[in-house]
């Protein structure tokens, strides 16, 4: 995806940013297994978000192990151990996500990238489908995302709601899966449909300057007004206003203080660098 | 009934004080306010149900077992939403589906209403549906023709006020600024304020 669903580090306190650590190493070695060493590198923080989402809410994490990098042997490192498929059903997300975009920068990119994306494509086709054979849920979700995606942007000035609905749809129905009973499969929805639009604004608005020169298609170059840093700064809050709200409803315990730091300061963080930074602040 | 002191998220040997003041911040979080027109509004509205419980209970054994009655009971009731009480309309069938979170419904009754008859209430339920959708940018411009058009309605304009209140959240700490501002000075403030005027100082020596 994206990688806009971070933590603010300074905020943490430091056995909390050790446990999302272990978490992103423990998704990072999840990969390897699964799919290969290269596999590894279609790591995200957006996956990484939804494993530890994932371990809160089952509450499947049961400690943590001393370990050593794969990429760096002089690293030690911990892993966070899981008892249930947390780990296998992120690494399956992140390799369908990867395949997704690169299907999509096919059509969107110049014709050295889509040469390059043509190169590696076959690869994350071969593990996408073995993710979509365990999960297929997932893969239909996202291919629904990219589907309804590509329709929209054929349409003539679709508005800012329309055209963040596919993404938000996307994390909803991901997010929607996991939920115990229907009232929490509902907070669980309206959470992860603003998150999903948050994350699709932040990536229009991050991309805005690109996409007005390369005349792609982008939402907000439909809107008229003067202040636009502002317009869509007010757009941003309200959809974390709104994933908060929802949030707060749900009974999370395990990983608590990580997911509160990054619904309170590690994507407002993030919204404002974006917004403020000279070129937007993606990596 | 699950444990009441786990609803309040305490042990059970707190004291009274301590159960006072998570009950408070519970009851914060779940108020209606914080929910109004929200999809969620009867998920908060069962949370505020549960957390009022688990105090009654709670006070009911310490009571009990004490014989006096320090704490009192529950003092934020959950009011429900109903957004009736607005007098007749001819769009009640659109707000009974609102609330019902049948958005499909409303917006058909709505779209079939002819332009030329289209009012304030008309604009101000289809920015209802927008919202309930998630929509809020077309919810916020909906809402603000309502107001535009009927100034003195204030259910209207508690809607644009609740609108505007999300467009400009501050969690607790939207502004950089102020992130490191509020803590006031720490040991470690006071530490690395030396460390770096110490650097600053040998900068100035180098040179």
């Amino acid at each position: 995806m994206f990688g806009y669903l971070q933590i603010d580090k300074a905020e943490l306190k430091v056995r909390e940013y050790e446990a999302y650590k272990s978490v992103y190493c423990g998704l990072c070695r999840q990969l390897g297994k699964d799919y290969s060493v290269f596999a590894r590198f279609a790591l995200s923080y957006d996956c990484t978000f939804y494993a530890i989402t994932l371990m809160s809410l089952k509450r499947s994490c049961t400690g943590f192990r001393d370990g050593r990098c794969r990429f760096n042997p002089l690293k030690k490192c911990k892993y966070a151990l899981c008892e249930d498929d947390c780990y296998s059903k992120a690494a399956a997300l992140t390799v369908i996500s990867v395949y997704y975009k690169l299907c999509d920068d096919i059509n969107d990119s110049g014709f050295f990238r889509a040469l390059a994306v043509r190169m590696i494509k076959p690869f994350f086709s071969h593990c996408r489908k073995k993710a979509a054979k365990r999960y297929p849920e997932l893969d239909t979700i996202v291919r629904d995302m990219l589907d309804s995606q590509i329709e929209l942007e054929k349409k003539d000035k679709p508005s800012i709601d329309e055209a963040a609905h596919p993404t938000a749809c996307m994390l909803a129905e991901i997010m929607k899966a996991e939920g115990r009973n229907e009232s929490e499969a509902r907070v669980l929805y309206e959470c992860g449909y603003h998150l999903g639009r948050w994350v699709y604004l932040m990536d229009a608005a991050d991309d805005y300057e690109k996409d007005k020169k390369h005349g792609s298609f982008n939402p907000f170059m439909t809107i008229e007004t003067d202040d636009l840093r502002g317009y869509m700064n007010a757009l941003l809050s309200q959809s974390l206003a709104r994933a908060y709200d929802a949030y707060n409803l749900l009974d999370i315990r395990d990983f608590k203080g990580i997911l509160d730091n990054m619904m309170l300061f590690g994507f407002p963080l993030k919204q404002n660098s974006v917004l403020t930074g000279p070129q937007g602040g993606k990596k | 009934m699950s444990n009441p002191y786990e609803v309040l998220g305490v042990s059970p040997g707190a004291t009274d004080e301590e159960i006072k003041k998570a009950y408070r911040n519970l009851a914060k979080k779940y108020h209606p306010d914080n929910y109004a027109d929200s999809p969620l509004a009867d998920v908060a509205e069962q949370k505020m149900k549960e957390v009022n419980e688990a105090y009654d209970e709670i006070n009911r054994m310490r009571q009990k077992g004490k014989g006096t009655g320090s704490t009192g009971s529950s003092a934020y009731s959950s009011s429900g939403y109903n957004s009736s009480g607005y007098g007749y309309s001819k769009y009640n069938s659109v707000r009974i589906y609102i609330q019902r979170n049948m958005i499909n419904e409303a917006e058909t009754v709505l779209n079939g209403i002819p332009e030329n008859e289209r009012d304030a209430e008309w604009h101000f339920l289809r920015g209802m549906c927008f919202y309930r959708r998630g929509w809020s940018d077309q919810a916020n411009a909906e809402f603000q023709t309502a107001v535009s058009m009927d100034p003195n309605n204030q259910e209207y304009r508690t809607a644009v006020n609740n609108m505007n209140a999300q467009r400009t959240y501050n969690y607790g700490g939207y502004n950089t600024t102020n992130v490191y501002d509020t803590g006031g000075c720490s040991a470690w403030d006071i530490c690395s304020a030396c460390m770096c005027a110490n650097c600053l100082c040998s900068c100035c020596r180098s040179c």
